[in-house]
Protein backbone atom coordinates (compact mmCIF):
# COMPACT_ATOMS: atom_id res chain seq x y z
CA UNK A 1 0.00 0.00 0.00
CA UNK A 2 0.86 3.31 -0.77
CA UNK A 3 2.66 5.01 2.29
CA UNK A 4 1.53 8.47 1.42
CA UNK A 5 -1.96 7.30 1.87
CA UNK A 6 -1.34 5.17 4.79
CA UNK A 7 0.44 8.37 6.39
CA UNK A 8 -2.94 10.43 5.36
CA UNK A 9 -4.89 7.75 6.67
CA UNK A 10 -3.24 7.70 10.07
CA UNK A 11 -3.34 11.95 10.13
CA UNK A 12 -7.17 12.16 9.17
CA UNK A 13 -7.84 9.34 11.87
CA UNK A 14 -6.44 11.78 14.11
CA UNK A 15 -8.27 14.53 12.85
CA UNK A 16 -5.14 16.14 11.57
CA UNK A 17 -5.23 16.31 8.18
CA UNK A 18 -5.61 19.59 6.12
CA UNK A 19 -9.61 19.62 4.84
CA UNK A 20 -8.78 19.41 0.85
CA UNK A 21 -6.91 15.99 1.61
CA UNK A 22 -9.98 15.12 4.23
CA UNK A 23 -12.69 15.19 0.99
CA UNK A 24 -10.16 13.34 -1.39
CA UNK A 25 -9.11 10.93 1.25
CA UNK A 26 -12.99 10.09 2.53
CA UNK A 27 -13.86 9.28 -0.68
CA UNK A 28 -11.38 6.38 -1.44
CA UNK A 29 -11.70 5.56 2.76
CA UNK A 30 -15.34 4.87 1.92
CA UNK A 31 -14.81 2.72 -1.17
CA UNK A 32 -11.78 0.97 -0.50
CA UNK A 33 -12.53 -1.99 2.14
CA UNK A 34 -8.75 -2.47 2.31
CA UNK A 35 -8.11 1.47 3.85
CA UNK A 36 -11.10 0.84 5.78
CA UNK A 37 -9.75 -2.27 7.66
CA UNK A 38 -6.88 -0.40 8.27
CA UNK A 39 -9.05 2.17 9.53
CA UNK A 40 -10.89 0.05 11.72
CA UNK A 41 -7.45 -1.49 13.21
CA UNK A 42 -6.18 2.12 14.14
CA UNK A 43 -9.17 2.06 16.05
CA UNK A 44 -8.42 -1.26 17.93
CA UNK A 45 -4.67 -0.06 18.33
CA UNK A 46 -6.62 3.11 20.13
CA UNK A 47 -8.36 1.47 21.79
CA UNK A 48 -6.26 -1.33 23.27
CA UNK A 49 -3.96 1.15 24.39
CA UNK A 50 -6.62 3.10 26.22
CA UNK A 51 -7.84 -0.69 27.39
CA UNK A 52 -11.44 0.30 27.18
CA UNK A 53 -13.41 -2.05 28.78
CA UNK A 54 -16.11 -4.02 26.65
CA UNK A 55 -13.75 -3.55 23.42
CA UNK A 56 -14.47 -6.92 22.18
CA UNK A 57 -12.43 -7.03 18.93
CA UNK A 58 -14.16 -10.02 17.25
CA UNK A 59 -17.84 -9.13 17.75
CA UNK A 60 -18.34 -7.36 14.54
CA UNK A 61 -20.10 -4.52 15.50
CA UNK A 62 -19.67 -3.03 12.67
CA UNK A 63 -20.14 -5.91 10.09
CA UNK A 64 -23.92 -5.37 11.79
CA UNK A 65 -24.32 -1.97 11.51
CA UNK A 66 -23.43 -1.88 7.79
CA UNK A 67 -25.71 -5.00 7.24
CA UNK A 68 -28.69 -2.83 9.14
CA UNK A 69 -27.63 0.41 7.02
CA UNK A 70 -27.76 -1.40 3.86
CA UNK A 71 -31.28 -2.28 4.07
CA UNK A 72 -31.87 2.15 4.87
CA UNK A 73 -32.99 3.57 1.99
CA UNK A 74 -30.29 5.91 0.80
CA UNK A 75 -29.96 9.36 2.47
CA UNK A 76 -31.07 11.92 -0.06
CA UNK A 77 -28.93 15.22 -0.62
CA UNK A 78 -31.92 17.80 -0.76
CA UNK A 79 -33.48 16.29 2.88
CA UNK A 80 -29.86 17.19 4.67
CA UNK A 81 -29.73 20.13 7.20
CA UNK A 82 -28.00 23.62 6.00
CA UNK A 83 -26.16 24.84 8.80
CA UNK A 84 -27.61 28.22 10.16
CA UNK A 85 -26.10 31.14 8.17
CA UNK A 86 -24.47 32.74 11.14
CA UNK A 87 -23.38 36.18 8.92
CA UNK A 88 -27.20 36.51 7.76
CA UNK A 89 -28.62 37.74 10.96
CA UNK A 90 -25.96 39.79 11.96
CA UNK A 91 -26.04 42.47 11.05
CA UNK A 92 -28.82 43.78 12.82
CA UNK A 93 -28.97 42.22 15.81
CA UNK A 94 -26.47 45.47 17.12
CA UNK A 95 -28.87 48.04 15.49
CA UNK A 96 -31.48 46.26 16.87
CA UNK A 97 -30.14 45.89 20.48
CA UNK A 98 -29.27 49.56 20.14
CA UNK A 99 -32.60 50.80 19.05
CA UNK A 100 -34.15 48.80 22.04
CA UNK A 101 -32.01 49.89 25.13
CA UNK A 102 -32.00 53.74 23.24
CA UNK A 103 -35.87 53.09 23.36
CA UNK A 104 -35.83 51.80 26.98
CA UNK A 105 -33.90 55.15 27.89
CA UNK A 106 -36.03 57.78 26.26
CA UNK A 107 -39.05 56.25 28.32
CA UNK A 108 -37.25 56.35 31.52
CA UNK A 109 -36.34 59.80 30.76
CA UNK A 110 -39.80 60.65 29.96
CA UNK A 111 -41.24 58.99 33.07
CA UNK A 112 -39.00 60.38 35.14
CA UNK A 113 -39.50 63.89 33.99
CA UNK A 114 -43.28 63.51 34.93
CA UNK A 115 -43.26 61.71 38.02
CA UNK A 116 -40.76 64.39 39.04
CA UNK A 117 -42.48 67.03 41.96
CA UNK A 118 -41.58 70.00 39.94
CA UNK A 119 -42.93 69.92 36.68
CA UNK A 120 -40.51 69.92 33.29
CA UNK A 121 -41.24 73.87 32.87
CA UNK A 122 -40.17 74.99 36.22
CA UNK A 123 -37.08 72.70 35.62
CA UNK A 124 -36.51 74.47 32.27
CA UNK A 125 -37.19 77.74 33.55
CA UNK A 126 -34.80 77.32 36.46
CA UNK A 127 -32.43 75.91 34.29
CA UNK A 128 -32.75 79.49 32.03
CA UNK A 129 -32.49 81.51 34.91
CA UNK A 130 -29.41 81.93 35.69
CA UNK A 131 -28.26 82.26 31.92
CA UNK A 132 -30.85 85.22 32.39
CA UNK A 133 -29.47 86.55 35.87
CA UNK A 134 -26.68 85.99 35.99
CA UNK A 135 -25.91 88.03 32.51
CA UNK A 136 -27.30 91.22 34.31
CA UNK A 137 -25.74 90.67 37.39
CA UNK A 138 -23.79 93.65 37.07
CA UNK A 139 -26.64 95.32 36.87
CA UNK A 140 -29.01 93.33 39.92
CA UNK A 141 -25.68 94.09 42.21
CA UNK A 142 -25.80 97.65 41.14
CA UNK A 143 -29.45 97.61 42.04
CA UNK A 144 -29.25 95.98 45.01
CA UNK A 145 -26.57 98.71 46.20
CA UNK A 146 -29.52 101.07 44.94
CA UNK A 147 -32.65 99.58 46.91
CA UNK A 148 -30.09 97.86 50.18
CA UNK A 149 -31.45 94.77 49.55
CA UNK A 150 -29.08 91.48 50.57
CA UNK A 151 -26.70 89.92 48.31
CA UNK A 152 -28.59 86.57 48.92
CA UNK A 153 -31.58 87.63 46.85
CA UNK A 154 -28.71 88.38 43.76
CA UNK A 155 -27.42 84.48 43.41
CA UNK A 156 -30.11 82.17 44.78
CA UNK A 157 -29.50 78.72 44.94
CA UNK A 158 -30.29 77.28 42.43
CA UNK A 159 -31.32 73.62 43.70
CA UNK A 160 -33.61 72.85 40.80
CA UNK A 161 -31.09 72.93 38.26
CA UNK A 162 -28.73 70.69 40.18
CA UNK A 163 -31.43 67.83 39.86
CA UNK A 164 -31.58 67.84 36.39
CA UNK A 165 -27.73 67.69 36.25
CA UNK A 166 -26.99 64.53 37.49
CA UNK A 167 -30.61 63.21 35.44
CA UNK A 168 -29.28 64.27 32.44
CA UNK A 169 -25.88 63.11 32.98
CA UNK A 170 -27.00 59.67 33.83
CA UNK A 171 -29.31 59.05 31.35
CA UNK A 172 -26.91 60.07 28.60
CA UNK A 173 -24.30 57.89 30.41
CA UNK A 174 -26.64 54.82 30.12
CA UNK A 175 -27.13 55.57 26.65
CA UNK A 176 -23.63 55.48 25.85
CA UNK A 177 -22.87 52.57 27.96
CA UNK A 178 -26.18 50.55 27.18
CA UNK A 179 -24.13 48.44 24.49
CA UNK A 180 -21.34 47.71 26.79
CA UNK A 181 -23.61 46.26 29.86
CA UNK A 182 -25.91 43.52 30.61
CA UNK A 183 -29.38 44.08 30.67
CA UNK A 184 -29.67 43.53 34.20
CA UNK A 185 -26.93 45.86 34.84
CA UNK A 186 -28.70 48.66 33.00
CA UNK A 187 -32.06 47.77 34.35
CA UNK A 188 -30.19 48.10 37.56
CA UNK A 189 -28.43 51.44 37.25
CA UNK A 190 -31.96 52.95 36.23
CA UNK A 191 -33.88 51.85 39.38
CA UNK A 192 -31.39 53.59 41.17
CA UNK A 193 -31.60 56.16 38.90
CA UNK A 194 -34.44 56.91 39.25
CA UNK A 195 -35.11 56.16 43.48
CA UNK A 196 -32.11 59.30 43.51
CA UNK A 197 -33.87 61.28 41.32
CA UNK A 198 -37.72 60.84 43.78
CA UNK A 199 -35.37 60.87 46.79
CA UNK A 200 -33.28 63.96 45.56
CA UNK A 201 -36.32 65.85 44.34
CA UNK A 202 -38.17 66.01 47.88
CA UNK A 203 -36.91 69.02 49.15
CA UNK A 204 -36.27 67.78 52.93
CA UNK A 205 -33.71 65.68 51.09
CA UNK A 206 -31.89 68.96 50.21
CA UNK A 207 -29.23 67.13 48.32
CA UNK A 208 -27.55 68.31 45.72
CA UNK A 209 -25.11 65.46 44.92
CA UNK A 210 -26.18 62.26 43.01
CA UNK A 211 -26.83 59.97 46.06
CA UNK A 212 -23.96 57.61 46.74
CA UNK A 213 -25.72 54.41 45.91
CA UNK A 214 -26.08 56.27 41.85
CA UNK A 215 -23.11 56.89 41.91
CA UNK A 216 -21.57 53.40 43.02
CA UNK A 217 -24.09 51.44 40.63
CA UNK A 218 -23.33 54.40 37.84
CA UNK A 219 -19.37 52.89 37.90
CA UNK A 220 -20.99 49.25 37.39
CA UNK A 221 -21.24 49.17 33.24
CA UNK A 222 -17.30 49.80 33.13
CA UNK B 1 -6.01 22.51 12.54
CA UNK B 2 -10.05 22.53 13.01
CA UNK B 3 -11.69 20.11 15.13
CA UNK B 4 -13.83 17.37 13.55
CA UNK B 5 -13.13 17.87 10.17
CA UNK B 6 -12.11 14.47 9.22
CA UNK B 7 -15.51 13.26 10.78
CA UNK B 8 -17.45 16.11 9.23
CA UNK B 9 -16.03 15.29 5.95
CA UNK B 10 -17.25 11.56 6.44
CA UNK B 11 -20.49 12.85 7.19
CA UNK B 12 -20.96 15.00 4.28
CA UNK B 13 -20.88 12.19 2.37
CA UNK B 14 -23.09 9.68 4.27
CA UNK B 15 -25.34 12.86 3.84
CA UNK B 16 -25.03 12.35 0.10
CA UNK B 17 -25.87 8.84 -0.17
CA UNK B 18 -22.46 7.31 0.62
CA UNK B 19 -23.33 4.74 3.16
CA UNK B 20 -19.45 3.53 2.76
CA UNK B 21 -18.51 6.64 4.42
CA UNK B 22 -20.81 5.70 7.50
CA UNK B 23 -18.60 2.07 7.44
CA UNK B 24 -15.59 4.18 8.41
CA UNK B 25 -17.69 6.34 11.19
CA UNK B 26 -18.94 3.08 13.30
CA UNK B 27 -14.98 1.48 12.73
CA UNK B 28 -14.18 4.34 14.19
CA UNK B 29 -16.21 4.94 16.99
CA UNK B 30 -17.61 1.75 17.93
CA UNK B 31 -15.39 0.96 20.56
CA UNK B 32 -15.54 4.49 22.26
CA UNK B 33 -19.45 3.98 22.09
CA UNK B 34 -19.44 0.47 23.36
CA UNK B 35 -17.45 1.74 26.63
CA UNK B 36 -19.50 4.54 27.13
CA UNK B 37 -23.05 2.51 26.79
CA UNK B 38 -21.66 0.45 29.52
CA UNK B 39 -21.80 2.99 32.44
CA UNK B 40 -25.47 1.91 31.52
CA UNK B 41 -25.52 -1.77 31.19
CA UNK B 42 -22.47 -3.91 32.36
CA UNK B 43 -23.16 -7.10 29.58
CA UNK B 44 -21.13 -6.43 26.74
CA UNK B 45 -23.23 -7.80 25.10
CA UNK B 46 -26.12 -5.60 25.30
CA UNK B 47 -24.12 -2.97 24.83
CA UNK B 48 -22.62 -3.82 21.74
CA UNK B 49 -27.18 -4.00 20.79
CA UNK B 50 -27.16 -0.93 22.55
CA UNK B 51 -24.35 0.83 20.39
CA UNK B 52 -25.86 -0.56 17.15
CA UNK B 53 -29.26 1.11 17.48
CA UNK B 54 -27.54 4.47 18.54
CA UNK B 55 -25.57 3.97 15.43
CA UNK B 56 -28.90 2.93 13.21
CA UNK B 57 -30.73 5.71 14.83
CA UNK B 58 -27.46 8.08 13.87
CA UNK B 59 -27.94 7.10 10.42
CA UNK B 60 -31.34 7.98 10.42
CA UNK B 61 -30.97 11.14 11.96
CA UNK B 62 -28.26 12.21 9.90
CA UNK B 63 -29.77 14.27 7.42
CA UNK B 64 -30.61 16.70 10.25
CA UNK B 65 -26.73 16.57 11.52
CA UNK B 66 -26.19 20.52 11.13
CA UNK B 67 -22.63 20.03 11.89
CA UNK B 68 -22.91 22.46 14.59
CA UNK B 69 -21.13 20.18 17.11
CA UNK B 70 -18.86 17.77 16.49
CA UNK B 71 -20.36 14.68 14.86
CA UNK B 72 -19.17 12.21 18.45
CA UNK B 73 -20.99 14.78 20.57
CA UNK B 74 -24.11 14.43 19.18
CA UNK B 75 -23.34 10.10 18.22
CA UNK B 76 -22.58 10.39 22.42
CA UNK B 77 -26.21 12.20 22.69
CA UNK B 78 -27.94 9.23 20.99
CA UNK B 79 -26.06 6.88 22.13
CA UNK B 80 -27.29 8.33 26.37
CA UNK B 81 -30.65 8.55 25.25
CA UNK B 82 -30.74 5.01 23.68
CA UNK B 83 -28.85 3.33 26.67
CA UNK B 84 -31.00 5.07 29.30
CA UNK B 85 -34.71 4.13 27.20
CA UNK B 86 -32.56 0.74 27.17
CA UNK B 87 -32.15 0.11 30.94
CA UNK B 88 -35.82 1.37 30.98
CA UNK B 89 -37.54 -0.62 29.16
CA UNK B 90 -35.37 -3.52 30.51
CA UNK B 91 -36.70 -2.89 34.06
CA UNK B 92 -39.97 -2.26 32.95
CA UNK B 93 -40.30 -6.17 31.77
CA UNK B 94 -40.87 -9.10 33.67
CA UNK B 95 -37.74 -10.89 35.25
CA UNK B 96 -37.48 -14.57 34.38
CA UNK B 97 -35.22 -15.36 36.68
CA UNK B 98 -35.51 -15.47 40.61
CA UNK B 99 -33.45 -12.69 41.87
CA UNK B 100 -33.48 -10.60 44.83
CA UNK B 101 -34.55 -7.20 43.24
CA UNK B 102 -33.15 -5.71 46.53
CA UNK B 103 -29.90 -6.05 45.48
CA UNK B 104 -29.56 -3.83 42.59
CA UNK B 105 -26.17 -4.21 41.70
CA UNK B 106 -26.41 -8.29 42.13
CA UNK B 107 -29.02 -8.12 39.78
CA UNK B 108 -27.22 -6.49 37.36
CA UNK B 109 -24.47 -8.63 37.53
CA UNK B 110 -26.69 -12.01 37.15
CA UNK B 111 -28.42 -10.33 34.32
CA UNK B 112 -25.33 -9.53 32.64
CA UNK B 113 -24.06 -13.30 32.85
CA UNK B 114 -26.84 -14.95 32.09
CA UNK B 115 -27.51 -12.68 29.41
CA UNK B 116 -23.71 -12.49 28.15
CA UNK B 117 -22.80 -14.57 25.26
CA UNK B 118 -19.63 -14.18 24.83
CA UNK B 119 -17.64 -17.25 23.64
CA UNK B 120 -14.08 -18.66 24.84
CA UNK B 121 -12.93 -18.31 21.65
CA UNK B 122 -13.84 -14.38 21.28
CA UNK B 123 -12.00 -13.66 24.50
CA UNK B 124 -8.79 -15.77 23.50
CA UNK B 125 -8.71 -13.06 20.38
CA UNK B 126 -9.17 -10.35 22.56
CA UNK B 127 -6.56 -11.30 24.84
CA UNK B 128 -4.36 -12.36 22.06
CA UNK B 129 -5.19 -8.87 20.53
CA UNK B 130 -4.13 -7.32 23.36
CA UNK B 131 -1.20 -8.80 23.98
CA UNK B 132 -0.11 -8.61 20.64
CA UNK B 133 -0.78 -4.72 20.66
CA UNK B 134 1.14 -4.01 24.02
CA UNK B 135 4.20 -6.03 22.56
CA UNK B 136 4.46 -4.28 19.52
CA UNK B 137 4.27 -1.07 21.47
CA UNK B 138 6.75 -1.74 24.39
CA UNK B 139 9.10 -2.81 21.04
CA UNK B 140 8.97 0.34 19.25
CA UNK B 141 11.50 3.23 19.66
CA UNK B 142 11.18 5.52 22.53
CA UNK B 143 10.12 8.31 20.10
CA UNK B 144 7.74 6.16 18.79
CA UNK B 145 5.99 4.82 21.78
CA UNK B 146 5.66 8.43 23.13
CA UNK B 147 4.13 9.87 19.88
CA UNK B 148 1.50 7.48 19.66
CA UNK B 149 1.32 7.26 23.96
CA UNK B 150 0.91 11.11 23.69
CA UNK B 151 -2.06 10.46 21.06
CA UNK B 152 -4.04 7.92 21.91
CA UNK B 153 -3.54 7.86 25.85
CA UNK B 154 -3.09 11.64 26.90
CA UNK B 155 -5.61 12.75 23.36
CA UNK B 156 -2.57 15.30 22.81
CA UNK B 157 -3.10 17.07 19.13
CA UNK B 158 -0.40 16.98 16.97
CA UNK B 159 0.75 20.46 17.97
CA UNK B 160 1.00 19.67 21.42
CA UNK B 161 2.95 16.84 21.10
CA UNK B 162 5.24 18.68 18.95
CA UNK B 163 5.90 21.12 21.62
CA UNK B 164 5.85 18.67 24.23
CA UNK B 165 8.72 15.88 22.40
CA UNK B 166 10.20 19.45 20.97
CA UNK B 167 10.26 18.79 17.09
CA UNK B 168 8.06 19.45 14.04
CA UNK B 169 4.57 18.67 13.89
CA UNK B 170 5.51 16.71 10.57
CA UNK B 171 7.81 14.70 12.71
CA UNK B 172 4.81 13.98 15.15
CA UNK B 173 2.99 12.90 12.01
CA UNK B 174 5.32 10.53 10.90
CA UNK B 175 6.26 9.17 14.27
CA UNK B 176 2.98 8.29 14.77
CA UNK B 177 2.12 6.70 11.56
CA UNK B 178 5.21 4.68 11.87
CA UNK B 179 4.23 3.60 15.07
CA UNK B 180 0.73 2.70 14.07
CA UNK B 181 2.17 0.90 11.01
CA UNK B 182 4.74 -1.37 13.54
CA UNK B 183 1.46 -2.25 15.37
CA UNK B 184 -0.73 -2.60 12.91
CA UNK B 185 1.82 -4.99 11.23
CA UNK B 186 1.72 -7.44 14.03
CA UNK B 187 -2.02 -7.29 14.53
CA UNK B 188 -2.25 -8.43 10.89
CA UNK B 189 -0.82 -11.59 11.17
CA UNK B 190 -2.44 -12.20 14.55
CA UNK B 191 -5.83 -12.40 12.52
CA UNK B 192 -4.70 -13.53 9.10
CA UNK B 193 -2.55 -16.18 10.72
CA UNK B 194 -4.06 -17.41 13.98
CA UNK B 195 -8.02 -16.90 13.77
CA UNK B 196 -8.56 -15.63 10.00
CA UNK B 197 -10.83 -13.37 11.10
CA UNK B 198 -9.82 -10.09 9.46
CA UNK B 199 -13.30 -9.64 8.28
CA UNK B 200 -14.63 -9.65 11.54
CA UNK B 201 -12.62 -6.79 12.96
CA UNK B 202 -14.08 -3.71 14.04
Amino acid sequence: MNEELDSQLSAMFDDELPAAECELLARRLSRDEQLKARWGRYAVIGATIRAERGVRLNAGLARRVNAAISSEPVLAAESVAQPKKKWAYAWWQPVASAAAVAGVAAVSILWMRSHSPESAAPVIAATAAPVVAQTPAAGVVAANVVNGEPDSYVVPKNTARRLVVPSTELANYVVAHSEFSSPVTRRNLLSAFMASESGTATPSAGSEEPTEDVQDDAKIPQ
Amino acid sequence: MSADISDLSLVRRVQRGDKGAFDALVLKYQHKLVKLVMRYVRNPAEAEDIAQEAFIKAYRALPQFRGDSAFYTWLYRIAINTAKNAVVSRDRSPIEYDLDRNNTDESYDMQGRMKDPETPEGLVLTDEIRSTVNAAIDALPEDLRTAIVLRELEGLSYEEIAAAMDCPVGTVRSRIFRAREAIDRRLREVFEGGLGRVEELG
